[in-house]
């Protein structure tokens, strides 16, 4: 997979899930290849590259950098925010006309016309981030089991927080 | 077993609940049963056999479907269409209809409730509560001079529902559904001595437990009276703790999987190991008896009378290859006895189109649901939102009192997933954090990790009265793929019901106050349901609880069905489904259905004795 590891990477800094929790979900390749399927491989590539140069969001100074270079960035921000979603929801989203015709990967026209937002797989569906950050289950899959939820729920994860 | 001949005792259309309770009764008893199923089937596969048809494919079109409303799982089949919550609009004001999916609208509220129309019918998707309704439910007319009394009462419907409980596979206490702990006479029930349900109540959620200890000794007034607010387990057609040696069924297929409801958090749409009862469980059932064939991909779309008897002579029906092609082939069948059970609208459609059971003019009037104000806020600590079935408690205190007279009575549903109803939390809602707040990494998941789990939400299921203006009918310009007709809709939500709107909303407030909850609640007026009482708005949804489109009574001038559930112009004609109740009360109402059903099943036993 190309750049698989920048992608993972990448990830956890805009999801706030630690690269090891992001493999283990299994759909990490998947998302990297549609994110090719969607967007230029130079705009990911220049994404990866401003994200290296910031480092690690962990002061101030970072953080402002990176609102600054990528967040607010008419050309990337828009994709992060995709990354994000595809992390979370498991769906990916089509980016606005107007940022495709600049960014959007080239073939676009003929099989690959901007379509409708779509669930990647069932599989990305059921590994979505947002059910453990909420901390229960996806909704439909890995059931937890008989009563319990009576009991008061395992407080969501909250490590790495500053 | 398959019969190739064109005879039967007895013919059923629809193959959801109320066919497949009939289905299983006569051919129990010996009698050769046809069903025609309109939708597609699941030939009673599970996980076993193939992802193409089987009851998988469901799940994978779930998983994959980016709106998840209660028809996602379903295939979308043009020659059997259905309505989806996505077609809903609020009528135009300018034109004449709302012609967007489905239903064509009429007005001049929209009518907000769905149907599922493949094999095994609405209960697929359905969420599976079953509460019995009130003994002054079947007397509204009587007691508050509103709507319209039963010709049957709740003492003669209660073994019925005694055997539609243990059919079903019931979980919950008697001792607790007979609501002796509630202080308001009006809504507690008269149940048979040392009865109980088939299984141990469903456990109450945290958020139940947490907003019982909460509102303890809590009162409201209405008409200067005062009535508890109390919460209290739901009984649930889902698979809880066996009594004795009751042995609850399992998925269809594989009796292994679903014999306890698992947790999945997804009965609407669809419990992915049917842990929560469908009438494919019943279908199984009727077509172990060896004498029930089912036939999907059939449209009944006439029923012909004979003119001598007035009974139905043939019913032709309209058998389609796939759901990808309209080509069909022109069929008819006979049976001693016919029995309607394709849903409240579309028996109604059927028999508007064959122009039989009218004499009344009833027939696709007084159409009835619970519409179903929603309000929603913040928890003050978290209550584990998102977890186990949809709703495991409700509060039943106001389902009856003197206030019937003057505004509708209401059940308080509580909401176990959250937001998900009113704002589609999380999926819908997460990518606000992201793109309008700026939230990600640590900040995002922190923020969904303290907000999502004290997401609370109540439904307010709130009593229509039948009225005759609001209705089914056809017409010929209105036709699906197959020529068959679209229903075309009239329904209005008048002040008797958004008077209960109103005092919900109103407890609501108390409520939220009084457990600190933050409100969130918001009533937009583009909103299809969006309704004014005394210059506030609501809005209602629909809540999938289709009644009184050929009701039951006790005159041929007024209703189209007797008690024994029998059309009164056709003898050899009965209609089962919650098209026959006269009054919807505030009970979901597929339970009195399903004892209705059981009832008329005997009564059709007895009828065929006499061929
Ligand atoms: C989201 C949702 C949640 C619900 N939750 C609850 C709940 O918690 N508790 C409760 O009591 N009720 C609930 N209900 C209502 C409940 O699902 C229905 O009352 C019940 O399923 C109706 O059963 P039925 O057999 O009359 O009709 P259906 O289940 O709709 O079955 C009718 C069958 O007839 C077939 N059919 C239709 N037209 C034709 C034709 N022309 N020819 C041949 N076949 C035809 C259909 O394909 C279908 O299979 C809910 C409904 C919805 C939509
Ligand atoms: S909570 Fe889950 S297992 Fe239980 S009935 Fe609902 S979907 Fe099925």
């Amino acid at each position: 997979m190309y750049r698989l590891s920048d992608f993972y990477r990448l990830s956890a800094a805009l999801t706030g899930y630690q690269e090891v929790e992001l493999q283990g979900t299994g759909v990490g390749p998947v998302y990297c290849q549609t994110l090719s399927k969607w967007v230029r491989q130079d705009v990911i590539e220049a994404l990866y590259a401003q994200a290296e140069q910031i480092g690690a969001l962990d002061n101030d100074t970072n953080q402002a950098r990176f609102y600054d270079q990528i967040w607010n960035s008419a050309k990337l921000g828009p994709v992060a925010r995709n990354i994000i979603k595809m992390w979370y929801l498991s769906i990916w989203y089509q980016l606005p006309a107007d940022w495709n015709a600049l960014y959007g990967v080239d073939d676009f026209s003929a099989d690959k016309p901007p379509v409708e937002d779509y669930v990647i797989s069932s599989n990305a569906y059921i590994q979505g981030l947002v059910w453990n950050a909420l901390g229960s289950h996806p909704m439909g899959a890995k059931q937890p089991g008989y009563g319990t939820w009576a009991f008061p729920g395992h407080t969501a994860k909250t490590h790495n927080l500053d | 077993m398959t019969h190739h001949h064109n005879d039967y005792d007895v013919v059923i259309v629809g193959a959801g609940i109320a066919g497949a309770i009939m289905a299983k009764q006569l051919g129990e008893q010996g009698k050769q049963v046809l069903i025609l199923e309109a939708g597609t089937g699941t030939d009673g596969r599970f996980f076993d056999q193939g992802k193409e048809q089987g009851y998988e494919s469901y799940m994978e079109r779930f998983f994959t479907a980016m709106a998840k409303i209660p028809n996602a799982p379903y295939p979308n089949n043009p020659n059997a269409p259905q309505p989806l919550v996505t077609d809903i609009q609020k009528p135009p004001l300018d034109k004449p209809v709302s012609d967007h999916g489905y239903f064509v609208q009429y007005g001049p509220d929209p009518f907000a409730s769905t149907y599922t129309r493949s094999e095994g019918g609405t209960t697929l998707h359905w969420l599976g509560t079953c509460l019995r309704m009130l003994p002054e439910d079947f007397e509204l007319q009587s007691r508050f001079g509103r709507g319209r009394d039963w010709p049957i009462s709740y003492q003669e419907l209660q073994p019925w529902y005694e055997i539609a409980e243990q059919h079903i596979g019931v979980s919950a206490n008697a001792d607790v559904q007979n609501y002796h702990q509630i202080d308001n006479p009006s809504v507690q029930l008269p149940f048979e001595e040392n009865y109980n349900y088939p299984m141990e109540q469903i456990p109450q959620s945290f958020l139940d437990q947490y907003l019982a200890k909460g509102l303890q000794g809590m009162q409201v007034n209405i008409d200067n009276q005062t009535y508890p607010i109390d919460v209290v387990a739901t009984p649930q057609g889902r698979n809880g703790m066996p009594r004795g040696d009751y042995r609850p069924v399992g998925a269809v297929g594989n009796p292994d999987l679903g014999q306890r409801c698992a947790g999945n958090s997804n009965c609407v749409p669809i419990c992915p190991i049917q842990a929560k009862y469908s009438a494919l469980k019943t279908l199984e059932q009727a077509k172990q008896t060896g004498n029930v064939t089912i036939e999907t991909q059939a449209v009944a779309y006439h029923l012909a009378v004979d003119d001598n008897t007035q009974n139905i002579s043939k019913v032709h029906y309209k058998r389609y290859h796939s759901s990808d092609s309209a080509a069909f082939e022109d069929k008819a069948v006979t049976g001693k006895i016919v029995v309607l059970a394709a849903h409240a609208v579309e028996n109604a459609k059927l028999l508007l189109a064959s122009n039989v059971a009218n004499s009344s003019d009833q027939v696709g009037r007084n159409l009835m649901d619970h519409p179903t104000m929603l309000t929603w806020g913040l928890m003050p600590c978290k209550i584990g939102a998102f977890r186990g079935p949809g709703s495991t408690s409700g509060i039943p205190s106001l389902r009856g009192g003197a206030f019937r007279a003057d505004q509708a009575a209401f059940r308080i549903e509580i909401g176990n997933w959250g937001w998900s109803w009113p704002e589609g939390a999380p999926i819908a809602t997460v990518p606000d954090l992201i793109d309008k707040h700026g939230l990600f990494g640590p900040a995002l998941r922190h923020k969904i990790a303290e907000e999502y789990p004290r997401m609370f939400r109540f439904g307010f299921l709130v009593e229509q009265l039948p009225d005759p203006d609001n209705r089914v009918t056809i017409d010929d310009q209105y036709r699906d793929q197959l020529g068959n007709y679209r229903p075309v809709i009239h329904y209005k939500v008048t002040d008797y019901t958004r008077a209960g709107m109103a005092q919900a909303k109103e407890v609501s407030d108390a409520i939220f106050q009084r457990l600190g909850v933050e409100p969130f609640t918001q009533y937009k007026t583009s909103d299809p349901g969006y309704v004014q009482y005394q210059g506030k708005g609501y809005v209602y949804n629909g809540a999938g609880h289709l009644v009184g489109t050929h009701l039951m009574g006790k005159d041929p001038k007024d209703s189209v069905v007797n008690r024994d559930q029998r059309s009164w112009d056709h003898p050899n004609l009965y209609l089962v489904g919650c098209g026959n109740m006269p009054t919807i009360a505030t009970s979901n109402p597929t339970l009195t259905m399903a004892a209705l059903t059981f009832w008329a099943a005997d009564n059709v036993l007895n009828a065929l004795d006499q061929y």
